[in-house]
């Protein structure tokens, strides 16, 4: 497809088309964000503890209030945004092309290696992926490279086994039988055939856990073991305001603002692409939008 | 939207005035809200803050008991005592009471009562904290009084027995158990453990019969919600909520909680050998600052690790005054004689070591920044924070200030002073002969020798080595439901007493 | 049907014996609890003491083998800080979480497949643009926050519900609303993007063409092949309510799996948080034998394969 046509088809959807916008916004953010605010973000002024939001006679990073250390709460969540973004982003590819891989494998081996791939999906299924988190991170330390990694493998599950039922579906359709029947490789298979078929499920969940991934690393910040302060993330900024919550509703609501929206924008965009990109699916809206 | 959730914030802040639906008591029950179950009731752990708040003095009581505003010793199941020679003591016991079994209270019982707590196969918390070192022999000289030796001169034994529990001979030796038997106004009627403790009163006690009829124990770990459950009506006492909780004058109550916080200075580590850098980080600390913000306006910045009342405390210490010129001129005078004061420090924090614990430090290491410092903030969790306390220190460590709180609600300087500036000390940081010997001799004395010693401990060690960055004596804050009429103080950190809890007619 | 349940358990319990060295070992590596359990002023003597007769200061392999030869027995090691068998405590917070968990899955499960299927019947129609929408926002919320948000407006602020607890079932509405919002939003969008695929088959189609009715297509002919993809996403989520559950126990105070997991973790509790990986991992490949089961009933093809 080519990018002209698919971004006429995005500014037809307006939903889609302001999901982009707010994305490339918080990219943006993260790009630049720090080094706009500078010192704004880490300087410490007591005398605005807690100031609440829309007082516009202080500076405008302090327009959506001050947190407990007098600091703008903007100019917080925009420090904030490319720690976010790159734990979030990063993990969530990290998985994605693993467990991807590791299910399609999993789906055409009829040998050992399929049953050892399960296997080891179960073994990370069977235990609650925040606490085998919270223990690796005992361990490590709660740097962002390791929440990275850790949140990634406890996600490799999901991607493992959703890819690997896609698969098993696909492998008995006819046009795969005829492509093996002509000869084709497995790997071959795998890749030309396969995967542009499972990539639209791994997506939806990939958007979905680009939240979920957010999400827990919050959650792992309210259980103590999360990003450590002098790194910041929205996570961290909700977890930590959260205390906050009868006295002063601003520390913790915008930066929960933008974790949700961001991934709200993540899985709309994900799930118009998933339409966008899949002519068989468009032609079936197309027809049904009419019905 | 804003609008709306500000409205409804500022409705959940406002007491809702309508009869709480929920609150199940009848009127002489109370339900109290703490932060962490306690994991045992054994008699021999209610050393412990969260399993003293249940079971101490209302189950168990001890043998005497301290006033913690003042120090004093006071009688309670012992009425009297007496110094024999250097090592013997004499305790007189009450004669009219029995334990919740119906076994007697007698010189038996009490021998039985030290020999278990002393006892090295069970992880007794009161001989670990209280008894390191010390032996006691006890031989009951009649049915109601007994006499003690120990292993070394203790002129506080006395104070000593305000942390020792009477338990029933039915109290199994050598192993936990998970039903303490005392004398207490109250009997363990309940635990589901993970759901709630229900203490009921005793009919026949031997003191006044108190108030409250049946009290139940739960937990919650936001402090956001147990003020919540207080102010909904479902619970009445909600022990330590945090400072931005208490926001309520009719139902908040803040008191001293012999808790006091400071930074310890790693003194054998350049740049932090150098006095002038320890008086530097002093003098960049904004107390005031952080007074009323960060922490209640009701903290008192503090000279030394233990709280007035506390024997040995002195009174004529002044904190550093806030002088960021002073602490740059000082660093300046450090870095002109080759001390490395640009060196990376490590300020070692600990997840919720007290409210707003994380905030204090991010603004302290503002502070020291703004005057000239290389801080690295690092926060560790309760395991690890623990590993970094003690002895020993690991020897390739980076220059470190620790962040820290110490209660102190016993009576005495010598549970503060020695593990904290000894050189052999368990968790020292500096080696100074002088306030060795202070310590020492101090240990040895009594009276007011002994309080003398150590105020001149205290003032060597905040004057003349400053190891550490005194902070604040700690408030807490309690919210009490109006109907109950309880005023929270100093001893609620420790322990909870039923009996001082009356209700209001209304 | 035996011989399946057989195998998958066989291997199960490899899976299961390599994440208990994997927990052992790793927990272990977290330090040892002596600093946690004694008082601050105990001496270092002490503290070697107490090591030494909890056996701490063996080396990790020989604490595995002891801890090994005490499953065999069905001794799971004491609980060191609650003084007590660690699988007492753990038999009495599983039903709890049994509970909690098995309520949200069903009321979840239930929501998700009529509101992911009426969103698919039409797609991109404004019911299905607002399910979606709604649907992926609920997920999006961090749980400790909706948690706390809903005890101060639906507790305090309105005196609705209580704020915590455990008892009557106005207790529950809340924990299990809130634990609810996370496995809601992902199933929906699963159901709706299954069902689309499933709606758009020819098959279907054709029934469509003919005139099936609604309802019909929706339940006999989509769902069935929705199901495959909805039954795993739905497994995986059942350890991922655990996470939630685990924020949830704690915020609300429900003496649960969760609660004592996390409690066990930061207190070195090692033997509770051993009973505790084996109690949930076994519901866990039990709800996996389940799911398999499921699979080789609505899809002939696994069972043969």
């Amino acid at each position: 497809m080519r990018n002209s046509s698919l971004l006429a088809l995005l500014r037809s959807d307006r939903v889609a088309f302001v999901a982009a916008i707010w994305l490339m916004l918080v990219v943006g953010i993260a790009l630049v964000g720090p080094e706009v605010v500078g010192k704004a973000a880490t300087g410490l002024d007591l005398r605005a503890r807690n100031a609440p939001p829309f007082d516009f006679s202080r500076g405008w990073v302090h327009w959506l209030g001050s947190d407990a250390l007098g600091r703008g709460i903007l100019a917080r969540i925009f420090l904030a945004a490319r720690t976010t973004l790159g734990i979030a982003v990063a993990s969530v590819l990290l998985s994605m092309v693993i467990g991807g891989t590791l299910g399609i494998i999993a789906g055409l081996s009829r040998g050992s290696l399929g049953k050892v791939i399960m296997r080891g999906t179960d073994v990370i299924m069977s235990f609650p992926s925040l606490l085998m988190a919270l223990i690796v991170l005992y361990v490590l330390g709660g740097a962002p490279a390791n929440l990275v990694v850790v949140l990634a493998i406890t996600r490799l599950p999901v991607y493992v086994r959703t890819a690997r039922a896609e698969v098993l579906e696909i492998r008995e359709r006819a046009f795969i039988n005829a492509a093996r029947v002509m000869g084709a490789g497995q790997v071959h298979l795998a890749l030309r055939h396969i995967a542009p078929l499972v990539l639209p499920t791994l997506f939806i969940i990939g958007s979905l856990d680009f939240a979920y991934v957010m999400l827990a690393e919050s959650a792992l910040s309210f259980l103590g073991m999360g990003v450590q302060p002098p790194s910041i993330t929205w996570g961290l900024m909700v977890a930590e305001g959260r205390s906050y919550l009868n006295s002063a509703w601003w520390l913790s609501f915008w930066p929960g603002l933008f974790i949700m929206l961001t991934a709200l924008s993540a899985n709309l965009l994900a799930s118009w692409f998933r339409i966008a990109g899949d002519p068989t699916l468009r032609a079936a809206q197309g027809n049904t939008g009419h019905a | 939207m804003s609008l709306r959730w500000r409205l409804l914030m500022a409705a959940a802040a406002a007491l809702p005035a309508a009869a709480p639906a929920w609150a199940q008591d009848t009127p002489t029950d109370v339900v109290i809200v703490l932060e962490t179950q306690p994991d045992q009731l054994d008699p021999c752990q209610a050393s412990k803050s969260q399993v003293g708040k249940v079971i101490k003095q209302n189950v168990i009581e001890t043998l005497t008991e301290i006033d913690p505003e003042s120090g004093q010793v006071n009688p309670r199941l012992a009425t009297e005592w007496s110094q024999v020679d250097d090592l013997t003591w004499r305790f007189k016991l009450r004669d009219d009471v029995t334990f919740h079994d119906g076994t007697p209270f007698n010189a038996e019982a009490v021998k039985y009562s030290i020999e278990r707590t002393m006892d090295e196969s069970i992880d007794c918390e009161i001989r670990v904290k209280y008894f390191g070192g010390l032996t006691l022999e006890v031989t009951p000289a009649g049915e109601h009084e007994i006499e003690v030796k120990t292993s070394e001169p203790t002129p506080i034994l006395p104070t000593l027995m305000g942390t020792v529990v009477a338990m029933s001979t039915a109290t199994p030796m050598g192993e936990i158990t998970r039903e303490p038997i005392g004398t207490g106004p109250y009997r363990l009627e309940e635990w589901t453990p993970g759901q709630q403790i229900v203490l009921t009163r005793v009919d026949d006690y031997w003191g006044d019969q108190p108030e409250v009829t049946k009290a139940t124990y739960i937990w919650r770990s936001e402090s956001t919600v147990r003020a919540a459950m207080v102010a909904a009506g479902e619970a009445d006492i909600a022990p330590n909520i945090a400072v931005q909780d208490a926001t309520n004058p009719e139902m908040d109550f803040s008191f001293l909680n012999s808790e006091t916080s400071r930074l310890r200075i790693d003194a054998e580590i350049p740049p932090l050998d150098d006095r002038r850098v320890r008086l530097a980080l002093n003098y960049a600390t904004d107390r005031d600052g952080m007074k009323g913000t960060i922490f209640s306006d009701k903290v008192i910045p503090s000279t030394q690790h233990v709280v007035p009342g506390i024997n040995g405390h002195n009174p004529d210490l002044t904190p550093y005054a806030y002088d960021p010129e002073k602490a740059m001129e000082l660093l300046a005078e450090a870095k002109a004689d080759g001390v490395p004061v640009d060196a990376e420090i490590i300020l070692v924090g600990r997840h919720n070591l007290y409210p707003n614990s994380q905030e204090s430090l991010q603004a302290l290491e503002a502070m020291y920044e703004a005057v000239g410092f290389n801080i690295t903030l690092k926060m560790t969790e309760a395991a690890e924070w623990y590993d970094l306390l003690f002895k020993p220190y690991a020897e390739d460590r980076a220059p470190n200030l620790f962040q820290e709180q110490h209660d102190n609600n016993n009576g005495d300087a010598v549970f503060t002073i020695f593990v904290k500036y000894h050189s052999e000390g368990g968790q020292s940081t500096f080696a100074d002969a002088e306030v060795d010997d202070l310590i020492d001799r101090g240990g040895q004395a009594s009276g007011e020798e002994r309080t003398k010693l150590y105020q001149e401990a205290f003032k060597r060690i905040h004057e003349e080595i400053v190891p550490d960055v005194s902070l604040f004596h700690m408030v807490g804050f309690t919210r009490v439901n109006p109907r109950l009429e309880f005023t929270p103080s100093i001893a609620t950190n420790s322990e909870l007493q039923l009996s001082e809890i009356g209700f209001n007619n209304s | 049907m035996n011989r399946f349940v057989l195998k998958h358990g066989t291997q199960s319990l490899f899976a299961l014996l390599c994440l208990l060295v994997l927990v052992f070992f790793l927990a272990r590596l977290t330090g040892d609890p002596t600093d946690l359990y004694l008082p601050m002023d105990a001496s270092i003597e002490q503290r070697a003491e107490f090591a030494a007769s909890h056996g701490f200061d063996d080396p990790v392999v020989v604490q595995f083998g002891r801890y090994l030869a005490g499953v065999m027995r069905f001794d799971f090691g004491d609980s060191l800080f609650q003084g007590r068998p660690a699988i007492d405590a753990v038999l009495a917070a599983f039903p709890v979480t049994l509970k909690l968990a098995g309520v949200t899955m069903a009321l979840s499960l239930v929501l998700a497949i009529v509101i992911g299927s009426l969103a698919a019947w039409r797609p991109r129609s404004i019911f299905d643009r607002v399910a979606s929408m709604l649907t992926i926002a609920s997920a999006s919320a961090p749980d400790f926050w909706v948690a706390i948000v809903a005890i101060l407006v639906f507790a305090v602020s309105l005196g609705w519900l209580p704020t915590s607890g455990m008892g009557s079932p106005a207790h529950w509405i809340m924990p299990v609303g809130v634990l609810m919002f996370r496995p809601l939003g992902l199933l929906t969008q699963v159901v709706r993007a299954a069902m689309i695929g499933a709606l758009a088959a020819p098959y279907v189609k054709t029934a469509r063409a003919k005139g099936a009715g609604k309802s019909r297509i929706i339940f006999v002919h989509g769902l069935r092949n929705a199901m495959l993809t909805v039954i795993t996403v739905a497994g995986d989520q059942a350890a991922t309510l655990i996470n939630g559950a685990v924020v949830v126990e704690t915020v609300f105070g429900w003496p649960g799996i969760g609660n004592l997991m996390i409690q066990a973790i930061q207190q070195r509790d090692f033997a509770v948080l051993q009973a505790c990986i084996l109690m949930t991992a076994f519901a866990i490949f039990f709800m996996n034998v389940l799911i398999d089961i499921a699979y080789s009933r609505l899809d002939p093809r696994v069972r043969t394969s």
